[in-house]
């Protein structure tokens, strides 16, 4: 079959490694049907001197290629799998009218009319299967990066797709747990960050509409190596996501079960499947520009639910709203706070913003872990919701306002707990207030003060403290410049001429 | 007509790296004597004070006095464009809203033309005073840029202290404090490797780190740096160019109160 072309390359080949010395060989892929009953195709790389034993081993039809020229046999066929695969895969989905390069052999140098005529036959086939798979596609990829995301963006996925949270890992148990506990409460809770989360949707979904529809029509190259780089990108945060078998480890194992359970979920429900989509979007490079939207509407549980890590998201949700609660009236009753109020409600979704965008996503894993533990630990008096927000506060008000002298204050509160406030003095007049009214509001909601309690707090400053020093750094440093009361100003010492 | 021509080329590119991030817009003034920039960062704590002397170029031309406001962040996007060993030559026409950067490669087989749009922009120049200072203290520019960068990692603010035992400089911050002590050490192979202290007072200066550090950018232009400390003026980090000028930095001193963070009450 084309031996003399082949030959060409091979001597070629050969020469190449005989003129540099014994550092490199010739490395061939053999591809084709194995003589075997069953009959199973196979495609193997074989150094050159095994090269005739190896082919004892193919039916009559067989390719032979050269591989490369390399030191030696590629340890891991994975990369080579997922080439081949990607590719083939790609090229395949493509409805059968299309003439792509793999249908028509077209950069193959050597015409090999078995190809063509296999495609033809079964190309039915092929494109039924893969159409479907072709809208299983975006998933594949978006799987990838979902479950990587998973112990931050699980917040939505109680309510809304329950058997898909089951499928994706123990840990969102709780979610379903909680969502037949608080039902009532937990989903007045839940709508509105679930409302709030539609508006920047519309942009990503007609992005992955466009995915689709351009892998639809033609598998560009451009389009393949997207679609590969999407796959790739999420695998070195994926160290973190210890909670799920991780799909986009170059094991070809893995790619299969990630695609296997993405079209189990996509095939339950379509709603699901933009869920995932959506969830993945957020999650992805594209937050911050999300949630900055939400930082000029000023909408407070919007962000939270979209931007915070929130992992128990029923349990907390109830708290969520009663914060919510006590957020609202304290701002009708104490009008003349409202000021006050703004600003670090401001302040806090930034915090959280820059939060989400730790480039290395261990930071936020390990803050989500805490709030799983916040609220098992100390259920009764402990809402890990807003006490993370609230350190993310007095994190973020720390940077922001340094040369404002801080204040540790300590009190015994009503229920005899000792609760540590680290105060700006500025601030000093205002807090005070509102810890009051939080407290007259729910009992045990001592959030609005700039808590550091000293129990529940122990692990997390010290996690939001190192998430936050850098990122915020510059930026934050600056704000404080001009702020700060003790800097002197030059004008102070020369006189404008 | 302006038309300067500078052959060390680089030298401007680090200028401009050394201020652009302190200053976005400022005006270059240009006479007889030189060409030259001051400017005061946004929040006006800081100054920052460019001399680049006629004498330094090989060819100064500068019919009349000229002030060219320009966006630093453009002109260094455009200087960087240049290449470290080209000779770059600056011209503007009078009246012209544009200036351009003309960069010739060493070998003179490349010739680049940048123009830049100018921009107008109003000026408080303010008059520095010639003082003395309480002490003055020259040591490795390295040296000082690896003392700012390692002490804003621990606090917001130095302190620094000239005393007859050295040059102290100290931060604090909610993970600790930290002390460096310099000592004065003239007994160096290189002249530039010293650390010279002139103190007539001890002096003792608060100081913001954030515009130290964005000081140290100039740490290229000089191998040593020269600060100069009174106790009721601003500091003057500057680094002098060879045969050409220098870049002085002031800043403003923090007022100190108490130096706790945070106290219990």
């Amino acid at each position: 079959m084309a031996e003399s072309q082949l030959l060409g390359v091979v001597s070629y080949c050969k020469e190449f490694v005989e003129k540099h010395g014994n550092g490199v060989e010739v490395v061939y892929s053999l591809s084709g049907w194995l003589k075997g009953n069953p009959a199973s195709y196979n495609i193997r790389l074989v150094s050159g001197p095994k090269l005739p034993e190896a082919k004892q081993e193919f039916d009559d039809s067989y390719s032979v290629q050269v591989y490369s020229v390399q030191a030696c046999i590629p340890k891991d066929p994975a990369a080579l799998w997922n080439a081949e695969f990607l590719q083939a895969e790609e090229l395949f989905k493509q409805p059968s009218t299309i003439d792509n390069c793999l249908r028509d052999n077209r950069f193959c140098g050597i015409l090999n009319s078995f190809i063509k005529r296999n495609v033809d036959g079964t190309s039915l086939d092929v494109s039924s299967l893969h159409h479907r798979s072709v809208v299983g596609l975006g998933p594949t990829t978006n799987l990838a990066h979902q479950s990587i995301t998973v112990p931050q963006s699980l917040q939505n996925k109680g309510q809304q797709s329950s058997s898909k949270a089951a499928l994706l890992s123990p840990s969102t148990e709780k979610d379903v747990k909680s969502e037949s506990n608080g039902s009532g409460v937990h989903a007045q809770a839940s709508k509105p960050p679930a409302a709030k989360k539609i508006p920047p949707m519309p942009v990503k979904e007609k992005k992955v509409q466009k995915d689709k529809g351009s892998s639809s029509i033609g598998g560009s190259l451009a389009n393949l190596w997207g679609r590969a780089s999407a796959k790739s990108k999420p695998s070195c945060p994926a160290e973190n996501s210890n909670l799920i078998p991780n799909p986009t480890e170059s094991s070809a194992e893995a790619q299969i079960c990630a695609r296997e359970a993405v079209e189990g979920v996509s095939s339950d429900d379509d709603v699901h499947d933009i869920n995932v989509k959506r969830a993945s979007n957020g999650e992805g490079t594209r937050k911050r520009r999300v949630v900055l939207d939400f930082s000029d509407d000023d909408e407070y549980e919007g962000a939270v639910s979209l931007a915070s890590p929130d992992i128990v998201e029923g349990k907390s949700g109830q708290k969520l709203k009663e914060s919510v609660d006590t957020l609202v009236p304290e701002k009708s009753n104490l009008n003349f706070d409202e000021q006050v109020e703004d600003k670090p409600k401001v302040k806090e979704e930034m915090g959280i913003n820059k939060k989400s965008n730790q480039p290395l996503e261990e930071d936020s894993s390990v803050v989500s872990k805490d709030r799983i533990m916040g609220p098992t630990e100390k259920k009764n008096n402990c809402i890990p919701e807003n006490d993370i927000n609230e350190k993310d506060k007095s994190t973020k008000a720390a940077p922001d306002s340094p040369k404002r002298r801080k204040v540790l204050k300590t009190h015994i509160d009503e229920r005899g707990r000792e609760i540590t406030e680290v105060i700006s003095e500025g601030q000093e007049t205002a807090e005070p207030k509102k810890a009051d009214s939080g407290t007259m509001k729910a009992d045990n909601n001592t959030v609005t003060s700039a808590v550091n309690r000293a129990p529940a707090a122990k692990k997390s400053p010290a996690v939001s403290n190192t998430g936050q020093a850098n990122p915020t750094g510059k930026a934050a440093n600056k704000k404080a410049g001009n702020k700060d009361p003790k800097q002197g100003n030059i004008l102070s010492f020369f006189k404008r001429v | 007509m302006l038309e300067l021509r500078l052959v060390q080329g680089s030298l401007l590119k680090k200028v401009l790296e050394a201020i652009k991030d302190l200053v976005n817009d400022a005006n270059f003034d240009c006479s007889a004597t030189g060409f030259s920039l001051q400017a005061m960062d946004s929040s006006h704590v800081a100054l920052v004070a460019l001399l680049l002397r006629s004498e330094g170029f090989e060819h100064y031309r500068c019919d009349r006095n000229l002030s060219m406001g320009m966006n630093l962040n453009n002109m260094a996007k455009m200087l960087r464009c240049a290449g470290n060993d080209d000779i770059i030559t600056l011209k503007a026409d009078d009246g012209s809203d544009t200036v351009t950067f003309m960069f010739e490669s060493p070998t003179q087989d490349k010739i680049s033309d940048f123009e830049m749009k100018l921009m107008d922009i109003d000026s408080e120049h303010l008059g520095i005073p010639e003082a003395e200072y309480h002490a003055i203290v020259r040591m490795p520019s390295a040296e000082f840029a690896r003392i700012c960068k390692d002490l804003s990692s621990i606090g917001d603010t130095v302190v620094i202290s000239v005393t007859k035992e050295g040059v102290k400089f100290s931060t604090r911050g909610d993970i600790g404090a930290a002390n460096i002590v310099c000592r004065q050490n003239t007994t160096v192979d290189k002249p530039e490797e010293a650390t010279v202290i002139e103190m007539n007072e001890p002096v003792s200066l608060t100081f913001a780190l954030r515009y130290m550090n964005s000081f140290t950018k100039a740490t290229p232009l000089s191998n040593t740096v020269t600060i100069s400390l009174s106790s009721e003026l601003p500091v003057v980090v500057e680094y002098k160019i060879a045969e050409m000028g220098y870049v002085r930095f002031y800043l403003a001193p923090k007022i100190e109160e108490d130096e706790d963070d945070a106290k219990p009450e």
